[in-house]
């Protein structure tokens, strides 16, 4: 024999099945940690002020990364998000020059990135091309688009409406949070109280069951591209009241943060299992991490580096996760 | 008999899941060149001691004894490196990948570093030729096959690994009687040559055939262990369920008188000339309200594609499939809103394993039971009278489909359809995993159904099912009908003749 085993039988370990159900909670923990270490390590970090300095930085996150759960859970991925909400933030400012009355440049820009959210929607589930290329195809449409209206300069001229929600402030909350606040609430009840969110979990479980069913699975994942996009409009419309312009690559470099902080909740990248609590717990995790490494005397070229760290052990841990099933 | 000592051993062995008892005090033993036959009801514990025995459970209580010494597999490697396989009742096949690489996987024959593929052709050739399956081309993607072959490449993957103790979880349930047979001769020469094996079915013809020795298993508890050349089916049933199962021995391998009593009746599904190139072709019948019509058919005859296709799952290429009178326009929803429900041949397929049952019951009325707003309270309460009326064990409706045995899952798949009864009841292998206490509550809600004016449209290769509730069967080869039976007594010889037969002269 190879491997001999002739260790004495012992009986089950209680403890690992209390490790199997805490896994599942394995996000939570993690965030407690960071803000434990981070409260240790700094005097600046564990504060009102601080605190709401880390919810304003991740609103805008918050609501693309609202739209991206909708896409994870039928087992999709939208890789064009945050260049359609620069494309719509592009869109807003540029008919807002073109003197188009208000509101229409930001129904406008709305309307854009829900076209090509739906194009990313035919793409994958009617002709059957793997979502992560239609959506990196439309990564650089959404892009060329962008430079095409702006030809490459800045606008400064906004509308009014995205000033606001982008940058003021009512009873001294932040209207962006706010905003982020009320996304995050509409998916959730979307996704847990509707019809269409158990066909959303479903499809993602298994998409061949789920037409057997008699669930429209194309359907549903076109639909879930179109609020991905909408989403990540709507975060460029009021991103670009936040940057004070609309520039053609506002919020590009946003994607690995906003599909980073969907997948570090917990959500699966198999679809199915997840939501938006665990979204929000991803969130904070990515705020409290960005923001506490602020605080702390970090080599600031370390920053991304320990990120990306902790990105992976994620991946890992999503991935464990969904390897369970075997029981 | 073999007196030699056991080539593995289970003592005081226990297993708990949750508030569960899946086995308790199980004492078991396999000798070295034995065929040990493990029979039980669904939710038995069957396949939860193989599983322990494979390494796919490594906790539990109780002491696992394994050529005279105590182990604790932590693993299925690591029940491989001692000797020990299994051959799982779920598949664990990759279909993407060529038979051959579903037979050697993970262990695929190297030369020079890289595999060789000519001798790993070969070897899977050699191999299914001996499980009388030469016909299939080892270097097509597995998926181009019936379930049927996916189920003998797992097979052959065991038999090659050179394991000494063989585990067969339902190993024939998705094979035809012929490939059932090769199984079974091949299973006494595995034991000729040393090999022992454990082998699980609920056909209890092939158990008592094959096995040495029977161990009966019921509610977790060891209830006998018997010398298979000195039992019968009778006692063997008696002993799983505790008590005579009138049903199984009338109508189980006995002829059956096939009669034809809705000859009057109203005509719901029409089929005229259905036609769907390298499925089926011309297919035309009537199936009447109220009735039960078996389709009966070696595996890749085109019966299972035909059920695909009244459910709407495909376009046939010609031909027309009318409900009650009406063209029925393709895709499931719609089948399902003109009153058409069916169960795949595979339920693995129609099932989400990792959700609870009352979301796999209640998804296609999920607008009737409660609109835009699913209320769980009320599916659930939906749901817990439907499992309840097909006998799913534990009747528990928040309870992931994942954790109940293969029986009770393909009880989940037609409970779902009990919510609202519709007008043509499509079911492909309804009762494929299930024993005989549960085949026969099937064929009474099939009946119940019937009764109630249902027109039930009973697809299988299994000719015990068709024969147990048909009133009229139809025999398909080759995507075409060869044979129908109406009005006399139909025997497993006659169907199997008809189904193969015909394919001859059809060649
Ligand atoms: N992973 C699990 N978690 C919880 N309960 C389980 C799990 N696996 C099995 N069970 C339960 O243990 C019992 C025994 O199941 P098992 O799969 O061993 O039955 P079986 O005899 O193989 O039945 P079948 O003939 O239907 O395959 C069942 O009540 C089942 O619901
Ligand atoms: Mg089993």
């Amino acid at each position: 024999m190879s491997t001999p085993n002739d260790d004495s039988p012992k009986p089950t370990p209680r403890w690992r099945a209390f490790l199997a159900k805490s896994r599942e909670f394995a996000p939570v923990w993690t965030l407690l940690a960071l803000i434990l270490f981070f409260s240790v390590y700094s005097d600046s970090f564990l504060s009102l002020e601080n605190a709401a300095n880390i919810l304003n930085q991740v609103a805008l996150l918050a609501i693309m990364g609202t739209g991206i759960t909708f896409v994870l859970l039928t087992a999709q991925i939208d890789l064009s998000v945050s260049y359609m909400a620069t494309f719509a933030g592009v869109v807003a400012a540029y008919y807002t020059a073109g003197h188009l009355p208000q509101p229409w440049p930001i129904v406008a820009a709305l309307l854009a990135a829900g076209a090509l959210g739906w194009i990313n929607g035919v793409g994958t589930a009617r002709l059957g091309i793997p979502s992560f290329m239609v959506t990196l195809a439309m990564s650089l449409i959404a892009s060329g688009l962008s430079l095409y209206l702006t030809r490459g300069r800045i606008l400064f001229e906004l509308p009014a409406l995205s000033e606001t929600l982008g940058s003021g402030r009512i009873f001294g909350v932040k209207w962006l949070v706010i905003v982020a606040a009320l996304t995050l609430l509409v998916g959730h009840l979307v996704l847990k109280y509707t019809r269409f969110g158990r066909y959303v979990y479903m499809t993602g479980a298994s998409p061949k069951a789920a037409e057997l069913a008699g669930v429209n699975t194309k359907g549903v994942i076109t639909a879930v591209m179109v609020i991905g996009a909408l989403t990540a409009g709507l975060a460029g419309v009021v991103g670009i009241g936040r940057l004070g312009s609309a520039t053609p690559t506002a919020f590009d470099g946003m994607l690995i943060d906003a599909i980073g902080a969907v997948v570090l909740g917990g959500t699966s990248l198999f679809g199915g299992v997840g939501g938006i609590p665990q979204t929000i717990v991803g969130l904070l995790i990515l705020g409290v991490l960005r923001n506490g490494l602020d605080q702390v005397s970090v080599d600031i070229y370390m920053k991304t580096l320990i990120t990306g760290i902790i990105l992976l052990a994620a991946l890992v841990f999503n991935i464990l996760f969904a390897g369970r099933k075997e029981a | 008999m073999d007196t030699t000592s056991p080539l593995l051993e289970l003592r005081n062995v226990a297993k708990q899941f949750g508030g569960i008892q899946a086995l308790v005090g199980i004492d078991f033993d396999v000798r070295p060149g034995e065929v040990h036959a493990l029979v039980g009801e669904n939710g038995a514990g069957k396949s939860t001691m193989m599983k322990i025995l494979a390494g796919v459970i490594p906790e539990y209580e109780g002491t696992m004894v394994w050529k005279g010494r105590p182990v604790r597999l932590r693993n299925p490697r690591h029940a491989l490196d001692l000797g020990i396989a299994m051959i799982h009742q779920e598949l664990s096949v990759m279909p993407e990948l060529t038979v051959a690489e579903n037979i050697f996987l993970g262990r695929q024959p190297l030369r020079a570093g890289t595999v060789d593929w000519a001798r790993m052709f070969r070897e899977a050739e050699a191999v299914l030729a001996e499980l009388g399956f030469d016909h299939v081309n080892v270097r097509e993607p597995l998926e181009r096959y019936p379930l049927g072959v996916h189920q003998l490449s797992e097979i052959a993957r065991a038999l090659t690994s050179g394991a000494e103790l063989i585990i067969m979880d339902e190993p024939t349930s998705a094979l035809s009687p012929m490939e059932t047979r090769h199984l079974l001769e091949l299973t006494r020469e595995l034991a000729a040559t040393g090999k022992s094996v454990v082998y699980i079915s609920h056909f209890l013809e092939e158990v008592t055939w094959v096995a040495d020795r029977v161990t009966v298993l019921r509610d977790g508890r060891k209830i006998a262990t018997l010398e298979a050349r000195k039992t019968d089916k009778q006692e063997l049933v008696r002993l799983m369920l505790g008590k005579e199962a009138a049903f199984f021995e009338e109508s189980y391998m006995s002829g059956r008188d096939v009669e034809d009593p809705h000859a009057g009746a109203r005509p719901v599904l029409t089929l005229e000339r259905l036609t769907r190139p390298r499925a089926f072709s011309d297919v035309s019948f009537t199936l009447h309200a109220g009735e039960i019509l078996g389709l009966y058919g070696l595996i890749g005859s085109g019966h299972f594609e035909l059920g695909e296709a009244i459910y709407g799952l495909h376009r046939p290429t010609a031909g027309r499939i009318l409900l009650e009178g009406q063209p029925v326009p393709a895709g499931p929803r719609r089948a399902i809103d003109r009153g058409v429900a069916y169960v795949p041949p595979s339920r693995r397929s129609g099932l989400f394993l990792e959700k609870p049952i009352y979301q796999n019951v209640t998804l296609p009325w999920l607008a009737q039971i409660s609109g835009l707003v699913p209320q769980v309270p009320k599916e659930v309460r939906v749901t817990d009278e439907v499992i309840r009326r097909v006998g799913v064990r534990p009747p528990d409706p928040q309870k992931e489909v994942l954790y109940l045995s293969g029986g009770n899952q393909q009880k989940v798949a037609i409970a779902r359809w009990l919510v609202r009864p519709p007008k043509v009841f499509v079911v492909s292998e309804p009762t494929r995993g299930m024993d005989v206490g549960a085949k026969e509550e099937v064929m009474k809600i099939l009946h119940e159904l019937s009764e109630a004016g249902v027109a039930v449209l009973l697809i299988s290769s299994e000719p015990e099912t068709v024969l147990a509730a048909s009133e009229r069967i139809l025999v398909m080869a080759k995507g075409r009908i060869v044979r129908e039976f109406v009005g006399e007594t139909v025997t497993k010889e006659q169907l199997l003749h008809a189904a193969s037969g015909e394919l001859a002269e059809a060649r």
